[in-house]
């Protein structure tokens, strides 16, 4: 008696008990739900020790929050008095918001001057010109005004910003709900008759993070329901009973709420990846249920005359060495997350694992459980697929398993031109998040994004500190040679820093001579021109620029382009004229947005070291089962094609690998490896009950191959809904489940048969002993070790 | 007997009656001496104006973290045009890099302040402009208006207490900006002073932002008699805590001398460049 007998003989004794007990674990993780917090705080998500981390909290404990939100106005003319009187009220309206602790506007920047014997710094703009020469004087004021000209205020004074600078504690939710109310009451204003036209839209990185994640949230809302009953009614379709419908469906959920529950329990916060977790089980998670439920149908024959128990019994004794290889194996691709230096991609990889283990002992114990209880049904519509009459869809299924042994050379030939030919898309494949290309160019967010960028000097920063005495000529001036060098990037836009208001003092002191637009030679002048500065400007102004003992500046450069790749390239820019200028004051780049383009590349990179990491495992572990290496490089086989596939399609389709395009991977290796070990562990069954191989393809295709048929087929119609989105990540998240899905299905039922057609591998030919003894599926090899 | 008893037990009555209305009347005679809350602020502007001073000034800025920006400063005011002008003159003495830089500033009762600054690193001398009154006293969490006399018709005013200040018995008196300009232009919607009774000096205040949120509280100690004759009082110690950003100014003296005969050049151009 082996010990899957055992287990079994106990599952069909106490049914009720098991059933109880995988209740009872759901609804007490079900209860932990609630407790779970949220968390989307970026910075969170990487290790405190991580240097970007180090660098911006270096940043941050000297000068405070780097993060900028911004409003955008676009008018025909800024300058007109009622687009000004609201750029005002919007101004005032930022600064009383407490999430932002400085509002650089319009009307809070400052203009440094002379006039005849005047030193005069006052706001850029002091009073609405009245009439059209006024207009134009004012016009000419800004425009002579470095600190505001194509920065605050586009050239063609078509638009403006008005920058928020985060605290340190600013929730995102809470400071754009703030700012889109601050909008929204204006836009009220001017959609009365009369009202001159003004666009307004909020924009800057908190805002991207906040409407990427509830579009995302939103349209998962909207359309995975509509999924799942697709999923359903596909199932339905093929088992044409509720129970192999529901089953599994329920082992899903229950898998799903547990691995959720765990979260609070393990003092974890969901954060913005683990709404993948629910995704990567509903792929995954089901194939074990359907599994239990397709065995139990195909022994339930008309001539079987056994009853519940005995199938159930039976499906348990047959299946737990498949489901539980599977198990593993997809457990061990899924832990390969934990090779992720990001917390929350670590923690999604134990999550997933945890609900797959959960779904492997649901299936093989509450599912037979749950059968054994039912009262047997009328054997299944398969029993007849190998009869006279087929439903369309096993027509179908019985026509490809005819056809694939039959020509396996030409479809093995076929499948590597395709896979290759697609695959060269992945050379084509850009390492990138840009939030900005998941979004129309009509939405609000692209829109002012897009400006900011074009139009307004940059959408977020990049910041250099510089330690050493600040008031040092020496010092200031290799601040301004950086700043120069800064600008001449492509992807740099204008840049502040403490070194361009001295100069502008040094010129305007000096009558505007152009020859003094430079940092003045002296210390004890530049001191002066400080004082000087602190008797009108606002003792804030410097805050960003300057440390309070004057120990530390910052050089603020703003990035025009969104995208992390550009974020990177310009940190890298800055890093390499540092280390050029060794002996200068500079002590590190870093910010806001190094943090975030550094969480997304390790995540991509970290997720193609897991990827890597988990076919090998995929391979050692089939290898270490089947007791061949020529199974390991089988198993690894349809994963290698599916990643050529997927990655050439994003290629070809212009999606970038990002954030979570990198991490749906884990999906492909969680399907794809179950897909090939429940086809090759029939197809050895087959073959040692005496099957020739053209045949015990074409009954594995009928028995085992239908369950997995059924099961992607449902798993890629579930998601292929996504793609009604019109949001385009979540489009992008449904084609890139179908295609990993689907190539992980063609992969294993149409090019692994081939393959095993042609070459006949031993580990899978029958051996002496098989054709005596062993009923028709009993394993061979594997069968001297325990079940588990 | 009866009689005169009831005679006596009548006067007793009337005397006792005409003595609590007459003690009333006095203590209402007494109560309507009480000088009125803006004739309080009328002798608090009183009691800073000083003929003529001379003053060395420890000024530090402390943020949020506790560092410190310290400067030193000597400074000499005057009353000009019958005490409708004061002007005051400021020579920054320390740190070495801003010393000798010279501030020169008329404040005049009807119009805006005229201010000049001489940089010594660049040998010139500047006008400086300045719009609003709500600006910062060099980088301090103090304004110009804080420091400044306030114009008395800016504001009304309002006893609303008496509360009692290091032992002190002070008028709580609200002052509020009489139009939007003049709120605008001072950055407050609200001023609260603690008054001393006697002496008609402020000893405390507390500064409302325009939401009406408290911005800024002044403490105010070490506050001298310098000129007996006229009753005029300078303090040695104060001290403005802004609340909305943490930071702490201290304007401490560490010399000061009634002066009325400071000599006129003193608050002249030629002085400000001398080194």
């Amino acid at each position: 008696m082996t010990r899957s007998s055992i287990v079994a003989d106990f599952v069909v004794r106490f049914p009720r008990m098991i059933i109880t007990l995988f209740a009872a674990v759901t609804v007490f993780f079900a209860l932990q739900i609630p407790h779970a917090e949220l968390d989307t705080e970026l910075k969170n998500q990487l290790p405190p020790d991580l240097e970007t981390r180090v660098n911006l909290d270096r940043i941050e404990s000297l000068f405070g929050g780097t993060d900028m939100a911004m409003i955008v106005v676009s008018s025909a003319d800024i300058l007109e008095p009622k687009t000004l009187s609201r750029i005002k009220r919007l101004s005032k309206g930022m600064s009383d918001i407490e999430e932002l602790d400085r509002v650089v506007s319009l009307f809070s920047a400052k203009d440094i001057r002379a006039e005849d014997d005047m030193m005069i710094v006052e706001q850029a703009i002091v009073r609405f010109p009245s009439d059209a020469d006024g207009r134009e004087a004012l016009r000419r004021s800004l425009a002579n005004n470095s600190f505001v000209y194509g920065n605050l205020i586009s050239k063609d004074f078509r638009h403006t910003a008005l920058i928020g600078f985060l605290t340190l504690d600013a929730s995102d939710e809470v400071l754009v709900e703030k700012l889109e109310n601050l909008v929204s009451n204006l836009a009220e204003e001017i959609e009365e008759p009369g009202a001159i036209p003004n666009s307004i839209y909020i924009g800057g990185m908190p805002v991207t993070r906040v409407s990427l994640t509830t579009d995302m949230r939103e349209d998962m809302r909207k359309f995975l329901p509509i999924g799942l009953v697709a999923m359903l009614a596909f199932l339905f379709v093929c088992f044409r009973q509720a129970r192999g419908v529901l089953l599994p469906f329920v082992m899903t959920v229950m898998a799903i709420i547990v691995s959720m529950g765990l979260v609070p329990l393990l003092g974890w916060k969901i954060h913005t990846v683990t709404i993948l977790l629910p995704v990567i089980l509903l792929a995954v998670a089901n194939d074990y249920g359907i599994h239990m439920v397709a065995r139990f149908q195909e022994d339930n024959t008309p001539c079987a005359r056994a009853s519940s128990k005995d199938l159930a019994h039976r499906g348990i004794v047959e299946l737990t060495r498949p489901v539980l290889a599977t198990g593993v194996t997809t457990i061990s691709g899924l832990l390969c997350l934990l090779s992720h230096i990001v917390v929350p991609a670590e923690q999604l990889g134990i999550l997933a694992a945890c609900g797959v283990a959960f779904a492997v002992l649901g299936s093989l114990l509450f599912i037979p459980a749950t059968l054994s209880l039912l009262p047997l049904p009328e054997p299944a519509a398969h029993t007849r697929a190998l009869a006279s009459q087929h439903s369309l869809l096993d027509r179908i299924l019985l026509a490809v398993a005819h056809h694939v042994p039959r020509h396996a050379r030409s479809i093995v030939f076929a499948c590597l031109v395709v896979a290759c030919g697609t695959g060269l898309g992945a050379l084509r494949l850009v390492v990138d998040t840009n939030p900005m290309s998941f979004y129309g160019q009509d939405e609000p967010v692209w829109r002012s994004t897009h400006i900011l960028n074009e139009r307004l000097g940059g959408w977020a920063g990049i910041s250099t500190i510089v330690k050493g005495d600040i008031k040092d000529p020496k010092v200031l001036r290799q601040i301004d040679a950086l700043e120069t060098h800064l600008r001449d990037h492509e992807f740099v836009g204008t840049t502040t820093s403490i070194a361009a208001v001295v100069r502008k003092m040094n010129l305007v002191m000096h009558d505007n001579d152009p020859a003094f637009d430079r940092i003045p030679d002296s210390r004890d002048l530049v001191a002066q021109y400080l004082l000087l500065y602190s008797m009108s400007g606002d003792p804030e102004d410097f805050e960003k620029l300057v440390d309070f003992p004057y120990e530390h500046a910052q050089v603020l450069a703003k990035v025009t382009d969104s995208g992390t790749r550009a974020a990177t390239e310009v940190v890298r820019y800055t890093n390499s004229y540092l280390a050029q200028h060794s002996d200068g004051p500079f002590e590190l780049v870093g910010g806001f947005l190094h943090v975030m383009a550094d969480l997304v590349n390790h995540i991509v990179r970290g997720q193609l070291l897991s990827i890597a990491l988990s076919i090998g495992i995929v391979g050692v572990i089939v290898g270490g089962l089947m007791r061949s290496f020529v199974a390991a490089a089988l198993a690894m086989f349809p994963l290698l094609l599916a990643l050529l596939m997927i990655f050439g399609v994003m290629g070809f389709a212009g999606i970038e690998l990002n954030l979570i395009t990198a991490l749906l991977s884990s999906i492909m290796i969680g399907v794809g490896v179950d897909y090939t070990i429940h086809f090759l562990w029939r197809y050895r069954d087959e073959r040692r009950s005496g099957l020739e191989p053209r045949v015990a393809v074409r009954r594995t295709w009928a028995t085992t191959g239908r369950g997995i048929v059924f099961n992607a087929l449902s798993v890629l119609v579930g998601f292929s809904v996504l793609m009604l989105s019109a949001f385009l990540p979540v489009r992008f998240f449904g084609l890139l489940v179908a295609i990993s899905i689907a190539a992980c299905l063609v992969g294993a039922m149409v090019v692994l048969p081939a393959l095993v057609v042609i070459f006949r591998p031993r580990f899978l030919e029958p051996t002496e002993a098989s054709g005596v003894g062993s009923g028709p599926t009993a394993p061979q090899a594997p069968s001297t070790r325990p079940a588990s | 007997m009866t009689i005169t008893n009831k005679t006596a037990r009548f006067s007793t009555a009337f005397i006792a009656a005409f003595f609590l209305v007459f003690g009333l009347s006095l203590l209402h005679a007494r109560a309507s001496d009480a000088p009125s809350a803006r004739e309080v602020m009328v002798k608090v502007a009183a009691t800073r104006k000083l003929a003529g001073s001379e003053a060395v000034i420890e000024m530090t800025i402390l943020n949020r973290k506790g560092e410190a920006r310290t400067r030193k400063i000597a400074m000499a005011t005057k009353l000009f045009d019958g005490g409708k002008t004061e002007k005051r003159i400021y020579k920054f003495v320390a740190p070495a890099d801003v010393k000798g830089t010279g501030v020169l500033t008329f404040d005049y009762e009807d119009k805006p302040d005229d201010t000049w600054i001489f940089l010594p690193a660049l040998r010139k001398t500047r006008r400086i402009v300045r719009s609003q009154r709500s600006k910062s006293f060099m980088g301090s969490e103090f304004s110009y208006a804080d420091l400044n006399v306030p114009v008395i018709s800016d504001f009304s005013y309002r006893h609303i207490r008496s509360e009692s200040v290091d032992g002190a018995s002070c008028w709580v008196i609200e002052a509020l900006p009489t139009t939007k300009k003049i709120a605008a232009s001072e950055g407050y919607s609200r001023k609260l002073y603690w008054v001393h009774r006697t002496e008609f000096t402020i000893r405390r205040a507390e500064y409302y932002d325009p939401k009406g949120d408290l911005l800024k509280e002044l403490t105010i100690t070490n506050t001298r008699l310098l000129d007996p004759k006229n009753k005029r009082y300078r303090s040695m110690h104060m001290e403005m805590h802004n609340r909305k950003n943490g930071r702490r100014s201290i304007f401490h003296s560490e010399k000061l001398e009634f002066a009325p005969a400071t000599k006129d050049e003193f608050f002249t151009m030629r002085y400000l460049e001398r080194p």
